[in-house]
């Protein structure tokens, strides 16, 4: 910012004989403002004065007071949680609203306090300032690239070649680091186990020895026909350690009743046992969990973007952006009459990835007797 | 041990025939004891039967029962509970826990067919209810929703999960209901008893699945219920729910409150500069 070229600059004997109104004067004219009007907002000691001094303080005053309020409610309040039905139900609910308010309207006061503090007593002013009208001057640009570029030189940049290196390195390594988190997963080839993959394989799979997996309950109870009812659905885990927790193991056991006129898809007759059918839990669109069964039409729909399965029909997608049928678990009773997984699924669960094999047979066949 | 350190404590003869009278004696206490455990073992596992039994059925009930059926609900389901075409199903094997919440929910009976059968204030007095469940179930059999305290309280936590694996996804988190296909819907439960919860668990209404006792046992269906009528009332912490559809709602409001805040005081301040 340029000053006025015109102002004669005192020398320090004038300075000390000057007010200290007329060097806050002299300070902005230095600067290139001029004040047009300036003053007290109200003549000193007036009603007027006294009376906006009140309001202010008014505003502080809430302020500190809602301060002290939250400060009192953050420590003594009964902050412990009360269950439904107890008679101090209210108090616990109270707390988290009372915490917010009361902080918040410490802030609004605050700041309302600022605001009027700036309206009602800082001193009025009407200040003109000189501007130069577009780009900088040719001598301002010149010199100020100049004092760039030669501190550069002054500081040896071009000499010194290590700096330099050990800079890129260090910005290199940053940027590489933005880019880990984006590719890092191209890293590790999931193709590596080639049949045993884990896209392929889920803890349904049959033991080395040949052992077949049980189907048990969330809480690890295992699951038999008389359990279920007909037009029920149970979701099941595979009884290994950690089958309730594996995103891709999820599986819905449907019972369906005896007259319903089921479809079976190709090269999977016998996969059900009797009314018994079991199907990933493992939306192929995007792998939600798809759980929500009406009985009657036989339709899972998925939460998350409206695809509909039809169970009686080997579990197509009949609505929404689901492309591929939920993957069926082929299923048998073990010696003490409890459902074990047959083998594991025969496609990959969940959503479709480039290698998921060619497009699974559509057609579809009447149920043949089994179970 | 080798046989030698054990001495003899009398002749060989004698005790063998000793032993041999000890082991009839503790052969036959352990295979009696066998099959009492086993008996008592059966009795603790078997599934009850789920008929009425003859010391059940109350003549008079059934037939009061019987006369609801022929005024209000014979056109749909037919004069021997075996429904019909195009108007309503059978009634066999529904069991008094069907019946109980299609009546008193006011489903039953209903207005029109339609993609759902809507609830509405129950037509039917509760008395009639209880003979129209008695006739129907004298007539078929099927589920029965237990007397007494339908509540768990000692396992809500326990309540909520299952809550969460199985009731959620239709009913939503905090059972507000939402969308099923084609117009139908699962209901939202804020005006649902602690009964009305349990026969449509038994029962399996309309597009719900059934969840048998041996699916969710009794404790564990109680549990259910336990969670879902506290989470009915539990006050919101923020003092309103907003529907209790959680962070879409939500954010709406926040968006639309906050933003509102911001845009009208920006307003204000340069109106005012």
């Amino acid at each position: 910012m340029t000053g006025n070229p015109n102002l004669q600059v005192p020398d320090e004997d004038e300075l000390r004989t000057m007010s200290r109104e007329e060097r806050a004067h002299l300070g902005m004219a230095l600067d290139g403002v001029e004040l047009a009007e300036y003053g007290e907002r109200y003549v000193p000691g007036s009603p007027a004065d006294k009376h906006a001094e009140r309001h202010v303080a008014m505003w502080f005053l809430l302020a500190a007071l809602f301060g002290l309020i939250f400060i009192l409610v953050f420590i003594f309040w009964p902050a412990e949680y009360e269950p439904a039905y107890s008679d101090r139900q209210w108090i616990y609910a109270l707390y988290t609203p009372l915490i917010g308010l009361t902080l918040g309207a410490t802030i609004l006061l605050f700041g309302l306090g600022v605001v009027s503090l700036a309206k009602k007593i800082m001193p009025h002013e009407v200040a003109v300032q000189q501007r130069h009208v577009g780009m900088s001057d040719e001598v301002d640009r010149q010199t100020l690239a100049a004092q760039v570029l030669d501190t550069g030189d002054k500081a040896g940049i071009k000499r010194r070649g290590m700096l330099m290196g050990s800079l890129l390195a260090a910005g290199g390594a940053l940027g590489v680091a933005a880019l880990v988190p984006v590719l890092g997963g191209l890293i590790k080839n999931p193709w590596a186990e080639r049949a045993d993959s884990p896209l392929w394989v889920t803890p349904w799979a049959p033991a080395p020895d040949g052992t077949k997996v049980r189907m048990v309950q969330i809480d690890g109870t295992p699951v038999k026909p008389a359990d279920m009812t007909a037009g029920s659905m149970m979701t099941v885990f595979p009884g290994v350690p950690g089958g309730a927790k594996a995103s891709d193991a999820a599986v819905m056991l449907f019972r369906l009743r005896s007259d319903s006129v089921v479809r079976i898809r190709d090269g999977q007759q016998g996969f059900q046992f009797g009314d018994f059918y079991a199907f990933s839990k493992i939306c192929t669109h995007v792998g939600c969990p798809v759980s929500l069964y009406e009985q009657q039409t036989g339709r899972v729909l998925c939460p998350c973007h409206q695809s509909q399965f039809n169970v009686y029909e080997g579990a197509f997608p009949v609505f929404g952006p689901a492309t591929r049928p939920l993957p069926q678990l082929p299923i048998e009773l073990d010696s003490e009459g409890y459902f074990v997984a047959t083998k594991d699924f025969i496609e990959a669960v969940g959503p479709g990835f480039w290698e998921n094999g060619k497009f699974p047979a559509w057609y579809s066949e009447p149920k043949e007797a089994s179970g | 041990m080798s046989y030698h350190d054990t001495p003899p404590t009398g002749g060989p003869a004698r005790r063998r025939r000793r032993s041999k009278a000890v082991r009839r004696i503790t052969g036959g206490l352990a295979l009696l004891f066998a099959l009492t455990a086993l008996g008592l073992a059966y009795l603790t596992f078997a599934p009850k039967a789920q008929t009425a039994t003859a010391a059940d059925v109350d003549a008079a009930q059934v037939a009061a029962g019987k006369q609801v059926y022929d005024n209000t609900c014979i056109t749909c389901h037919g004069a021997n509970l075996q429904g019909v075409v195009g108007r309503g199903p059978s009634l066999v094997g529904v069991g008094e826990a069907a019946v109980y919440f299609q009546v008193s929910s006011g489903r039953m009976p209903a207005d029109a067919n339609g993609a759902q059968i809507q609830p509405k204030e129950p037509l039917i007095k509760p008395e009639d209810i209880d003979s129209l469940g008695a006739y129907i179930q004298d007539n078929g059999g099927g589920p029965v929703i237990p007397d007494g305290n339908l509540r768990n309280d000692a396992e809500i936590s326990r309540g909520g999960e299952l809550y969460r694996l199985n009731c959620a996804s239709c009913h939503n988190f905090t059972g507000q209901g939402g969308a099923l296909s084609q117009g139908k819907y699962a209901p939202a439960m804020t005006e649902a008893t602690d009964r009305q919860i349990y026969g449509a668990m038994l029962s399996g209404p309309q597009n719900m699945p059934k969840f048998g006792d041996g699916q969710l046992t009794s404790n564990e269906k109680q549990a259910i219920i336990s969670f879902i009528q506290n989470n009915k009332a539990t006050i919101d912490p923020g003092g309103y729910s907003a529907g209790g559809f959680g962070p879409a709602p939500e954010g709406l409001i926040a968006f639309l409150v906050g933003m509102g805040a911001i845009v009208a005081a920006t307003l204000w301040m340069g109106s005012r500069a």
